[in-house]
């Protein structure tokens, strides 16, 4: 296994005219661009909404927890929910999201359970560490809290974000979660044009994407 | 042989194209280009050329510095708790993810769409050895039951009708289902999502390599991807060395450009970045990451200064969208999984011009690939150099034209620079031509001169130029 790292590098050192210890330049400053100016904050989670909007996924704000409540209750309902799973982070927890459901009449799922029980919710509940207004996009990190089968398995993703998650753009996003080991951008629901150009929606990941704005404790 | 070594005959496969393939592909084409133009307009072409000015220059700092970024790369995911492996060309990489396999007793294997997997012919293999391969993008899954190869890197069964799906899937999956695209979608999610669950093995690629952090970036819409990589208790990831970025602000850049070239897209729907395996036990996604960093080839590319920068390629499919010979013949005529303007650029090179050299040719040089490219390639440049190199060879390869041919040129080079040749000549083809003339024109002629013919006819030999030219100028005169 060896030879072949060795032979693939002295190779690549020979075409390039490069010797092992051989300096290597920055990045040249025209391959960089630059970052955006974010708006004031209320703008900018209009034109979140407004992006994941036309991307097929639903917003909604709430101001109280009687809010929280309600819209779920109107979530289980159009969607038919019967079991959920959800993010254990202290932000969910706080909010009772679970809680809620479960008094709503769904049966919680343990995102921690088997592969097999989590892709039977039709409902998944996860928060989201980043958003990014331009694209309509949501950054999801991964941990023991945050597992990753939440936004992906069930057929319904519910992502309730803060205000406080909003960045600017790409670059500040990255570098907070560079060295997180494992996050996605969500962007909509799944989507597939590759039957004659059709657009359908929820392939293999979530058909429906609701994004909620948390103003409440 | 994992890798193709029978000459493709771009020619004579471009004499079998239905004509339904020129109608799918140029709806699809249009389609994309339309949303991609919109895109480029809401930027503002200043910013546009300013993107595509800094993709070029960072990845053309990666691949001159890719030593150092590999190494870079794979102490990052070394450190992260991943598996480097290290492929000199495809029979090795087949080799590795087969032994991978192996140690984990898998039975099936679930895959999403990645173009370095079909450079190497990995399902081929894995078939080989009795392990079930099962692509998930919907595109690539329709082609697999179909027994083909995509027709398009970024839509592989955009030449197929929803019918002809509706057909297949009843066939090969025993399910009837209406021809529509949501209903034949949920047969396929219904049944990928049993596949998930019980494959053993999740392979994918990398549309960028982080140095940085060793991170493994794919950019998807439908959600398979992260499937593959999420569900499976082992993660292999094939990724070319070309694919490496040296940092996370380079991908700030390139993400801006992949999807509005691609599919005209801001962003796709799921943009995922993967350093090592899951860090706890209690997280859930693979407990164990391999990474196979592929040459194949690349690093010969790499030692042509002309020839380089088809490594900057991020197979955003731009280039296949815009050409007016991949509109007119689409994906399959290339004989190679990556088709239209960079397939040919990276086919040539990789499969040798004994092989593929002929593709060098499949291609009009009007530079519309050029234009397009997100990174700035010189592609019909290279393309100019690869025909070179067919027809006289250079210091990586001999040359491969038929010695006719050769000796042809330099006939006819002798012929036009000397008059009384270029006279005798003029006078013999008349003749000559006298027996397979038809009408105007010369339908069939022997070979090789067939290439021609085969394709169009050949106006009759009217004059010799420069009788005609002094005929012209009296004519031009006129009487005064």
């Amino acid at each position: 296994m060896d030879s072949a790292r060795e032979e693939i590098l002295t190779k690549v050192r020979a075409s390039l005219g490069r010797g092992p210890g051989s300096p290597v330049a920055p990045v040249p400053p025209t391959a960089r661009v630059k970052s955006r100016t974010p708006g004031p904050l209320d703008a900018e989670i209009e034109q979140l909404f407004i992006e994941i909007g036309k991307l097929n996924g639903t917003t909604r704000r709430l101001v109280s927890k009687d809010d929280l409540k309600s819209a779920l209750a109107d979530l289980v309902k159009a969607e038919a929910v019967k079991k959920a799973t959800c993010w254990t982070t202290p932000d969910l927890t706080t909010s009772d999201v679970a809680g809620i459901l479960e008094a709503l009449g769904v049966k919680i799922v343990s995102p921690q359970a088997d592969k097999h029980l989590v892709a039977e919710c039709e409902l998944g509940v996860t928060g989201v560490d980043a958003a990014l207004p331009e694209t309509g996009t949501l950054l999801l990190r991964s941990s023991p809290e945050r597992p990753r089968v939440v936004s992906l398995l069930p057929r319904v993703h519910l992502a309730i974000l803060r205000r406080t998650v909003l960045r600017a753009d790409l670059h500040q996003a990255f570098a907070e979660a560079k060295d997180a080991g494992y996050c996605v951008l969500v962007t909509g629901p799944s989507r597939t044009s590759d039957i004659e150009l059709t657009l359908t929606l929820g392939v293999h990941g979530p058909k429906s994407l609701y994004a909620w704005l948390l103003d409440a404790p | 042989m994992s890798q193709a070594t029978v000459p493709i005959d771009f020619r004579t496969n471009a004499q079998h194209v239905p004509p339904k393939m020129p109608a799918a592909v140029q709806k699809a084409t249009a389609k994309f280009l339309g949303t991609r133009a919109a895109l480029v307009e809401a930027l503002g072409n200043d910013l546009w050329q300013t993107l595509r000015q800094a993709s070029h220059d960072l990845r053309l700092h990666a691949i001159t510095h890719l030593d150092h970024c590999l190494e870079r790369a794979e102490r990052a995911v070394i450190k992260a708790g991943g598996h480097v492996h290290w492929a000199r060309d495809a029979a090795e990489a087949n080799r590795i993810v087969l032994e991978i396999a192996r140690q984990h007793h898998v039975k099936k294997v679930v895959k999403s769409k990645s173009m370095a997997t079909e450079e190497i012919g990995l399902n081929h293999a894995m078939e080989a050895a009795g392990i079930q391969v099962i692509e998930t993008d919907l595109g690539e899954y329709i082609v697999q039951l179909k027994g083909m190869g995509p027709a398009h890197i970024v839509v592989p069964a955009f030449h197929l009708s929803k019918e002809e799906i509706a057909e297949l899937f009843r066939e090969k999956l025993g399910v009837d289902a209406p021809a529509e695209a949501e209903k034949l979608t949920q047969v396929a999610r219904m049944k990928l999502r049993e596949e998930f669950l019980s494959a053993g093995l999740g392979i994918s690629g990398g549309n960028f390599l982080v140095a940085e952090t060793g991170t493994i970036v794919t950019v998807t819409n439908e959600g398979n991807g992260r499937m593959c990589t999420t569900v499976p208790p082992v993660h292999v990831a094939i990724v070319g060395i070309d694919k490496i970025v040296p940092d996370w602000e380079s991908l700030t850049v390139l993400l801006k450009v992949l999807a509005r070239s691609a599919t005209g897209q801001k962003i796709t729907c799921y943009t995922q970045f993967i350093s090592g395996p899951a860090r706890t036990e209690a997280e859930t996604g693979p407990k164990e990451l391999h990474l196979v960093l592929l040459d194949n080839g690349r690093s010969r590319i790499l030692q042509s200064p002309e020839c380089r920068e088809t490594l900057l390629c991020i197979r955003c499919g731009a280039c296949l969208n815009i050409c007016p010979v991949f509109n007119n013949v689409g994906g399959y005529t290339y004989g190679y999984p990556i088709s239209g303007p960079t397939g040919m650029m990276f086919a040539s090179q990789i499969l040798g011009a004994e092989v593929a050299g002929g593709l060098a040719f499949a291609s009009t040089l009007c530079g519309a690939c050029n234009d397009i490219c997100p990174v700035k390639i010189p592609i019909t440049e290279i393309l100019l150099h690869l025909r070179h190199r067919v027809v006289e060879g250079d210091e990586q390869e001999r040359a491969v034209a038929p010695s006719l041919l050769r000796a042809g040129a330099r006939v006819g080079s002798v012929a036009l620079r000397t008059p009384w040749i270029y006279r005798l000549g003029s006078t013999l083809l008349k003749w000559f031509q006298a027996p397979l003339k038809h009408g105007g024109w010369l339908p069939k002629l022997p070979p090789p001169l067939n290439r021609w013919t085969m394709v169009r006819p050949l106006p009759v030999f009217a004059s010799d130029f420069r009788a005609w030219w002094r005929t012209r100028s009296r004519e031009a005169k006129g009487p005064q």
